[in-house]
């Protein structure tokens, strides 16, 4: 554990020192993979921010750090549910409010003369936070739960001209994470998405 | 320890990407806090409805009832004067009642008198809870120059907001087997919610007290 953090700090110094950056905000487009019974819908009401710095001559590895927060929603129509010595009937709402926060490294390809176009692969990890969330007429239920992030990830940067830092990308990804829900019945949580937003790079 | 102050120390004397850094940690803050909810109509379009009963009641053992007329019972923990109860022009628990003795016609139970010894007295009320809570407002306090002159501040002051939650209640009395203590037994209920809050308010009703009845099969007399 200690030579990990000591290796994670190297390379933190490392991202730091960089001249060579750039920080992106994104829409992020999710689909949930996982128990589709309870959320089903593709949500576009989610976004991506972060900050890579470029650690290698030549802008081929870059470190950074990634936050992400999603919502699911779906709609459930009224249903009677059994119980011993009774029943209940409602409608209801199913939510899931996603945050995450991921350490990653990405790998830039050569294509061209380098300065505008940028594809690459990564892979982040971290963790995830899914608070999931039953509506039903002014009640609730909820459940919180924490797990283990990780998000392999492929994508292309484009500055919109070769001297100024402004461009935009696009990426694709799926998220693995163990959250866990008894209630809900999850034992882990994936999703894949597809993100579309503006960089801002500096290098010099 | 050093390996954690090397990152910090670094991390200040880039100012570019301090500003950057600054940007993200403030955009987040501004959208962590998207936290999108159904629309309140939706949610409020029709009631939650629960019901429950005796496991031990045996319930074809019952065969007549009473119930009032034109009153429904109004539980509530703040003012008494509520218009479900007292308000004659007030549709509701006329509504509620009959729709209450539709149900138990059609299930076979024969309604009578309150002193024609019935098996089961029907009560049919209103519960209302006023919830309040409060939130302490610091109002926005300008600051110019050095501390203690020519800044100003308000005080803080509280805030109290206030919503009603209730539920509207049938149950059924047991009159039938009355303990030897004299104590009452409610053999089946019905809450159903939220009253206040409904958009339709009667027909809300109407609908939630027919979808009680509904899911419990058990009250039907022709049932073997």
């Amino acid at each position: 554990m200690k030579y990990l953090l000591i290796i994670i700090s190297l390379f933190a110094v490392q991202a730091l020192q960089a001249q060579n950056n750039y920080f992106y905000l994104a829409l992020d487009v999710n689909k949930p993979l996982t128990n589709t019974e309870w959320v089903d819908g593709t949500s576009a009401r989610g976004g991506r921010i972060g900050y890579r710095a470029f650690i290698t001559e030549g802008s081929r590895l870059s470190l950074g750090i990634d936050a992400n927060w999603t919502s699911f929603n779906t709609h459930k129509p009224t249903e009677t549910f059994e119980g011993k010595g009774g029943a209940i009937t409602t409608d209801y709402f199913n939510y899931i409010y996603q945050y995450g926060v991921t350490v990653s490294a990405q790998y830039y390809f050569p294509l061209g003369e380098g300065e505008r176009v940028f594809p690459y692969a990564g892979l982040g990890v971290g963790a995830n936070n899914n608070e999931y969330v039953q509506y039903y007429n002014i009640y609730s239920n909820s459940e919180r739960k924490w797990g283990f992030l990780a998000r392999p990830e492929a994508g292309i940067l484009v500055k919109f001209t070769k001297n100024r830092g402004l461009g935009a990308m696009a990426a694709v990804h799926y998220d693995y994470s163990t959250n866990k829900s008894e209630s809900y019945n999850y034992d882990r949580f994936s999703s894949i998405g597809f993100q579309i937003g503006l960089i801002v790079m500096n290098r010099y | 320890m050093i390996i954690y102050i090397i990152p910090v120390v670094f991390y200040f004397q880039n100012q570019t990407l301090m500003r950057h850094l600054l940007g993200s940690v403030l955009i987040v803050m501004a959208l962590w806090s998207c936290h999108p909810e159904p629309e309140q109509y939706d949610l409020l379009d029709q009631m939650v409805v629960t019901t429950n009963y005796d496991t031990t009641a045996n319930f074809s053992s019952y065969l007549t009832y009473s119930l009032p007329t034109d009153t429904i019972g109004f539980v509530s923990n703040t003012d008494p004067n509520d218009s479900i109860r007292t308000s004659p022009q007030y549709e509701l628990p006329r509504k509620v009642l009959q729709t209450v003795e539709d149900n138990m016609e059609a299930l076979g139970y024969n309604r009578v008198g309150f002193n024609e010894s019935p098996d089961i007295g029907v009560n049919v009320y209103a519960v209302k809870d006023l919830n309040l809570f409060q939130q302490v407002i610091y109002p926005n306090y300008s600051y110019s120059g050095y501390y203690g002159y020519g800044g100003y501040y308000y005080y803080p002051y509280v805030q109290t907001y206030a919503y009603n939650t209730g539920s509207l209640v049938v149950e059924f009395v047991d009159l039938k087997n009355v303990a030897a203590n004299k104590k009452y037994k409610v053999i089946w209920n019905a809450y159903m919610g939220d009253l206040f809050n409904a958009v339709n308010q009667l027909d809300q009703s109407v609908d939630a007290v027919n979808q009680a009845f509904k899911q419990s099969s058990y009250l039907n007399l022709s049932q073997p």
